[in-house]
């Protein structure tokens, strides 16, 4: 009787000490996705990422996400200067850099797709030099270019790497932007763009239909889905498909989900500054007092007041007034038809004046030049609008085919995108002075890195029509908390936001 | 009854064009005041997402959709019909080598074909209408070819041709008046697939350019602005169904009118 009761307790016992047999162990230190109660919370974005290796990544949709899989050794503060992220330098001559890595380092998270589990260890000095040499290897990376001014990286010890330069770079740090990659990792070449390791708060699972991330401090289960169309895009929103959509709507469509009681609707200012572009080559636009009138003939605070969103402002320069290298603000061009009018005349121009302008075929662009283009009519400017696919327009622009053109500046974080933009020798490829303007006296000041005086200079002669800063917004689910739009559109709250388990 | 009331809206939108060039009404004029304004005493149709008319803007619109419509099946019928005429006419490697062509213009999609012209001529009007009228003219061919190589070998045809009649005095006088009905009735069928060619291609940005009106723009604004301002999208798209659909109709009456069968039943 006593051996049947033992065997009925022990049994059981067995069974469930048999089963936590063969339950995995973890064996490895990899860094512990934690389950979390939550539900997943779906973002629908318009436009997919394209490659998740940082080396590589140049749209918006992959360039947010990366910030997110991994981290970099400096970031940006409220006025755009550049400070310590994961590292904090010293700069110990014209030439030379020392970056000292800090406590906020991470493991490097090795999702089951990576080819190498590597056991898992702490970012450290070895993998930013890995990382940057890589990149300054590479000859297909878009990237590489701003990093020719590196001559070597020497490693000190596990948290000090010196950066030396051949040519002394002020803003040497603000570049160092770029997701930190495992050495090993790029020495067996392992496909980032597919299955990104990093040590970012967030990690890819998988990205078969829908890209699958986990946040790795508390397991919430966050899913990017791509949708196009901002009216789809809307009723997935409205039909709670979807927790969270930020910007590409248009501020009809934001005020309709602002009305909407289940949703909630955060908008904020915005950095991306949308501007006309000259050819400056061009026998007409070459003429100051031209470019000064298509500057009266546009009434930008309408434009902002009645077709864009709530947020945005009138922008002066490239650098919003509240980047450090700006800290002024630059006196606006009213709108004033007559005096347009006035200075076209001046300036020897028969009217009307024919002007062709180009933009893509993006709904809100065509909206806005159409609007540009019916109050030019008063001051004497037939603005002829051709709306081009992206591709064409940007391969036009890049050759200077164009008279006229509308784009936005969009992360543009340091003072030296004057330089790239403006100076004489910047002409593509080398640089984006895609209006080919040529002036000496702004040369001489871009070399002086006096950039309220380059600002001014160029708020003067006009290379370009400055337009406005356009707002931001991010409208999701009443249960969404902690996530708030950025001024560059970025999706950082995405390592913060949490949802109610309904 | 049907083909009451598919008169009764051709007329309308023809006398709805000719009333709005009575009234001079102005499609481009903007007003950001008035965005996406529901129908009002002074809008009758309310504003488009500029403020503009939709009423002003929808007969301009259909005033272009005409255009192209009548002009591309212009173009397309002639260059068809004698193709058509053409290779029925002559038979043998004539007729081989002119319906290998036809062949290969039939073997693309015809919409597709047009959005690759487009594409490659640049949006714009004239070249809206050249992209359309590369495709049209297939359906022509063919049919004109078909009735040809029977209509040819008829008593009074070969009666013409052994009294001396020339070629051309031959497909003209003989055999092309009793085409006529047919390419009449194909005609108002290409029509309407010209028309929602046309808006397509507007649709997608490749027709009509900003800031001329078109219905294939304003259904793609329309739809924009689908749960904000629904007026805009369905009176668009009521009044592209309802001219297509009447265009389709008068098509369908003008068989039925033509058929000497169905007179004999």
């Amino acid at each position: 009787m006593c051996l049947i009761y033992r065997l009925l307790l022990g049994l059981p016992l067995c069974f469930i000490l048999m089963l936590s047999a063969c339950k995995p162990t973890n064996t490895s230190s990899a860094p512990i996705i934690k389950a979390s109660s939550s539900p997943e919370i779906v973002f629908a974005i318009s436009q997919a990422p394209l490659n998740l290796d940082p080396r590589y990544a140049t749209d918006a949709a992959s360039e947010r996400l990366n910030r997110l899989l991994y981290q970099s050794l400096v970031d940006f503060d409220a006025h755009t200067k550049p400070q310590p992220s994961l590292a904090s330098w010293q700069q110990l001559s014209p030439l030379s850099y020392r970056f000292t890595l800090n406590e906020q380092r991470r493991l490097f998270y090795y999702p089951p797709s990576a080819e190498h589990k590597a056991k898992a260890r702490k970012l450290t000095a070895y993998d930013v030099k890995a990382t940057y040499d890589s990149i300054t290897a590479l000859s297909d990376s878009p990237h590489s270019a701003e990093f020719s001014n590196l001559k070597n990286i020497v490693v000190l010890n596990e948290r000090t790497v010196l950066f030396h330069l051949n040519a002394p770079d002020r803003h040497f740090p603000a570049k160092l932007l770029l997701g930190i990659l495992p050495a090993e990792l790029l020495k067996s070449q392992h496909d980032f763009a597919r299955f990104p390791v990093g040590s970012g708060p967030l990690v890819l699972l998988d990205s078969q239909n829908k890209w699958r991330l986990r946040r790795l401090d508390d397991g919430q289960r966050i899913s990017l889905i791509e949708v196009k169309d901002p009216t789809v895009r809307m009723l997935k929103l409205v039909h709670t498909e979807v927790d969270l959509i930020q910007g590409d709507l248009p501020p009809e469509s934001v005020r309709y989900l602002q009305a909407k009681p289940a949703l909630t609707v955060k908008t904020s200012v915005g950095v991306n500054f949308s501007y006309l572009g000259l050819n400056m080559q061009d026998p007409q636009l070459k003429k100051l007092k031209v470019r000064q009138a298509l500057a009266h003939a546009i009434d930008r605070q309408a434009i902002i007041n009645k077709a864009m969103l709530m947020h945005s402002r009138l922008g002066g320069a490239i650098l919003p007034p509240e980047h450090y290298a700006q800290q002024q603000t630059l006196p606006a061009y009213a709108y004033d038809p007559a005096l347009a009018r006035r200075l076209l005349q001046e300036a020897g121009v028969s009217l009307p004046l024919k002007l062709v302008y180009k933009t893509s075929t993006d709904a809100q662009r065509l909206r806005l030049a159409t609007i540009m283009q019916a109050q030019m009519r008063p001051a004497g400017i037939d603005l002829e609008i051709r709306s081009l696919d992206w591709a064409t327009f940007f391969a036009e622009i890049k050759q200077g085919n164009f008279q006229l053109y509308g784009l936005t500046w969009v992360g543009v974080k340091t003072p030296e995108i004057y330089g790239q933009a403006f100076a004489s020798d910047s002409v593509p490829p080398k640089g984006f002075n895609r209006g080919r303007y040529q002036d000496a006296e702004l040369d001489k000041l871009l070399a002086t890195d006096n950039w309220q005086a380059v600002t001014q200079r160029i708020h003067q002669q006009l290379p370009y029509i400055p337009l406005w800063y356009e707002g931001q917004f991010a409208a999701m689910q009443k249960g969404m908390q902690n996530y708030s739009p950025k001024a560059d559109g970025n999706w950082d709250d995405l390592a913060t936001i949490s949802a109610y388990a309904h | 009854m049907i083909k009451i009331l598919a008169y009764g809206i051709l007329l309308f939108w023809l006398l709805a064009v000719v009333l709005g060039r009575l009234f001079q009404l102005d499609p481009n004029q903007i007003d950001l005041n008035a965005i996406l304004h529901t129908p009002s005493a002074v809008y009758w149709l309310g504003n488009d997402d500029l403020g503009r008319s939709i009423l002003a803007r929808l007969l301009h619109g259909v005033e272009v959709s005409l255009l192209v419509a009548l002009s591309v099946t212009a173009v397309t019928m002639t260059v068809g019909v004698l193709i058509g005429l053409l290779a029925g006419f002559y038979g043998g490697r004539v007729d081989q080598f002119l319906m290998q062509v036809t062949d290969v213009f039939l073997a693309f999609p015809g919409i597709l074909l047009a959005i690759a012209f487009a594409a490659v001529l640049g949006p714009g009007l004239l070249n809206l209408m050249i992209a359309l009228s590369l495709t049209g003219w297939v359906s022509y061919a063919r049919l004109t070819r078909g009735q040809t190589l029977s209509l040819r070998d008829r008593q009074h045809v070969l009666a013409a041709l052994s009294l001396g009649a020339s070629v051309p005095r031959l497909i003209g006088k003989h055999i092309l008046p009793l085409l006529t009905s047919l390419l009449v009735v194909e005609a108002t069928y290409s029509l309407a697939s010209v028309m929602i060619a046309e808006a397509s291609l507007s649709f997608l940005g490749l027709g009509i350019q900003a800031p001329n009106a078109s219905w294939g723009a304003m259904l793609r604004d329309g739809v924009r602005y689908m749960l904000v301002a629904p007026h805009y999208v369905l009176i668009v798209g009521m009044s592209l169904m309802s001219l297509i659909l009447a265009i389709n109709l008068g098509g369908d009456s003008l068989r039925d009118h033509l058929d000497v069968r169905q007179e004999a039943d």
